[in-house]
């Protein structure tokens, strides 16, 4: 198994009050802000020392819920800081965006980081279309078309035009083309059974990395499993990327206090802006065309339940190194997944603690895990 | 698409092969259409291109029921009767645009007859299938991503077709891939708009690549969800490229915004 080391980027320097989504940037401190990018950037840099595969990031908008409005600037940040460990961008979120400008960007991370690129072309979550204005009943349209178009970019090899529903370009040539060919492996989001039949017409890798139910879980994959084989192609366990939230420490009971604080602080602070926005786009518009938008609802109350009960349910990783080892062998078995992308900056847990964390995921996890 | 103002009338011209049937519409700059092998299709957006151009699609002969030419027996002897055409009917250089079978005899037209050219559209050419077996599948299917956008015209039209395909195989003699012509797609000098459907099964993109990468001063656009006959599949996408690229020649690159009305504006000085 792979692992992705996945740093979300919060901004946990305020005080104890949330906001409505958009959050007022007055609570932002940009001279601070310098020393946040810097401490986070080592920390991802980290990963590569601890033996993770990947270093995640993703885009997030308008909010101290993470603070990369454009993931690919980080990921080209940790070029810089790590020799080889892959970049798994698990944005851009490529509905709200120029396509052409994402295969740009992605073509020249893949091309400056020596072919380390896993691209993520995701549609993101519902109040990022608030920020972008964009329609949330055009997500997946925006998404397939978009998708199409990237691949496109990456792989013709002359000058075209598109004329398509939501994007028209008549003169396309991107350079510098991708280094990895045909083109960077793909991650799309398969949170819902659209997206994950979407993520099987796209040879996608399917990435459920907020995941509140294993049975729905292991439903999605079902479902991408069967709608590929249907269009004739079979899956490994490499196309199954899973995510979860993750908490090492020396004893449980440290384990257990970091963890409990980290999710109280990331619902009640960090989220409790973007519900308002989320739940005007879920009301009001057909986002999740497939129902799935009362299970997005329910984060909170998943997040407010005790730490023990979402370790049992298989959502939360969180433990000494021995109970975490047993945990993600308990979800290779649920899932087969072949990358796990695992979040240790959860909330407002210190990066010295997450820095613990994850030197005992390299000296005492991996070991028994990479087999997996 | 506002279509209803314009009516297509069928004429005949007499060339020196012979007489040839054709349909016309439409005024302002003349463009000739070259139909596919199914027979003429007068589609919706050539219907909206007729308000702004004068749109002539001859039927090549023993299509549609017409009788064969003598001397008219392959492709290049039906680009020698468009230039033909264009000599006696429009007497001056003019647009062609070519789909499938018809972007075949296009190409040789360009060709063979540069002088007569002006611009020159290529949807979905046949004559440059790779090497390989042919297509295979419900003729439908092949042919439309959505044919449930047929119209009822559009399908009277498909009652010929078969026939139609039988009379353009015996024009092709065979050949998938025209080496010869190939050969000499780098002559074409006319400024060229190549339009691949993404969905096409009928002709795959290496088709438009190959184009591509050959004629000097040509545009490659993808129509997105479309299949080999992008005007019933796509019919606004078709007409919004095609009638910047007739109206606006190398200018249907920039995008001109909301401020001018319309595609249809005039074409430049070269």
């Amino acid at each position: 198994m792979r692992f992705v080391y996945f740093n979300l980027m919060p901004w946990t320097e305020g005080n104890e009050t949330t906001e409505d989504w958009p959050v007022a940037n007055k609570r932002y401190d940009p001279v601070r802000g310098t020393d946040v990018y810097r401490e986070y950037l080592d920390n991802m840099a980290y990963a590569e020392e601890c033996g993770f595969d990947f270093v995640g990031c993703n885009e997030h908008h308008m909010s101290p819920f993470g603070l990369q409005a454009n993931p690919t600037i980080i990921a080209g940040a940790i070029t810089q800081r790590t020799k080889r460990v892959g970049l798994a961008v698990t944005g851009c979120l490529v509905p709200l965006l120029n396509p052409i400008r994402v295969a740009e960007e992605y073509a020249m991370l893949d091309v400056i980081s020596g072919g380390r690129l896993l691209a993520g072309l995701l549609r993101g979550i519902p109040h990022e279309y608030v920020a972008y204005n964009v329609p949330p009943d055009e997500s997946h349209g925006r998404l397939i078309e978009a998708v199409e178009l990237i691949k496109k970019a990456w792989t013709e090899p002359e000058p075209f035009g598109w004329e398509g529903e939501f994007y028209q370009f008549r003169a396309v040539s991107i350079w510098p083309r991708p280094r990895q060919q045909p083109h960077p492996p793909i991650v799309m989001s398969g949170q819902s059974p659209s997206s994950a039949r979407i993520a099987a017409e796209q040879r996608a890798i399917l990435g459920q990395v907020l995941i509140h139910d294993v049975a729905a879980a292991r439903e999605h994959i079902r479902i991408y499993k069967e709608h590929a084989e249907s269009l004739g192609w079979q899956p490994s366990s490499d196309h199954i990327m899973i995510g979860a939230t993750c908490c090492v420490a020396d004893t449980w009971d440290e384990a257990k206090r970091l963890m409990s604080e980290g999710r109280r602080y990331f619902a009640d602070v960090l989220s409790g802006g973007l519900r308002t926005a989320q739940r005007i786009v879920l009301q009001k518009t057909r986002y999740y065309e497939d129902g799935y938008g009362s299970k997005f609802r329910d984060i909170r109350q998943a997040v407010q339940q005790p730490i023990e009960k979402v370790i049992d349910a298989g959502l939360v990783l969180c433990g000494t190194p021995k109970m975490v080892v047993e945990q993600l062998k308990r979800l290779h078995r649920e899932y087969g997944h072949g990358i796990m992308q695992i979040n240790m900056k959860v909330g407002n847990i210190p990066l010295a603690a997450v820095t613990r964390g994850m030197t005992l995921f390299k000296e005492e996890i991996l070991p028994e895990v990479r087999g997996l | 698409m506002a279509d209803d103002i314009v009516t297509f009338e069928q004429k005949t011209a007499s060339l020196p092969a012979g007489t040839v049937r054709y349909h016309v519409a439409g005024t302002g700059r003349p463009v000739i259409y070259l139909h596919a092998a199914g027979g003429v299709r007068l589609s919706q957006p050539l219907h909206a291109l007729a308000r702004h151009f004068t749109i002539y699609v001859p039927v090549f002969p023993g299509f549609d029921g017409t009788a064969p030419l003598p001397g008219i027996a392959t492709i290049g002897d039906l680009a020698a009767l468009v230039a033909q055409f264009a000599d006696r009917v429009i007497a001056q250089k003019c647009d062609l645009m070519g789909h499938s079978f018809g972007g075949h005899v296009a190409a040789w037209c360009a060709v063979l007859h540069p002088d007569r050219i002006d611009q020159l559209v290529l949807q979905c050419a046949a004559g440059f299938r790779p090497p390989g077996p042919p297509p295979q599948g419900d003729p439908m299917s092949l042919l439309f991503a959505h044919p449930e956008r047929l119209r009822p015209e559009d399908k009277e039209a498909l009652g010929h077709a078969a026939a139609n395909r039988e009379v353009a195989q015996r024009y092709r003699g065979g050949i998938a891939m025209d080496e010869a012509l190939l050969a000499r797609l780098g002559e074409i000098n006319a400024l060229t708009l190549i339009l691949q459907g993404t969905q096409d099964r009928m002709i795959g993109p290496d088709s438009a690549r190959l184009l591509k990468s050959r004629i000097a001063r040509s545009h490659l656009i993808y129509v997105y969800d479309a299949g080999h006959v992008i005007e019933i599949d796509q019919p606004q996408r078709f007409l919004s490229v095609v009638g910047d690229f007739l109206g606006r020649g190398e200018g249907f690159l920039v995008n001109w915004g909301h401020g001018v009305s319309g595609v249809f504006v005039a074409r430049g000085p070269e």
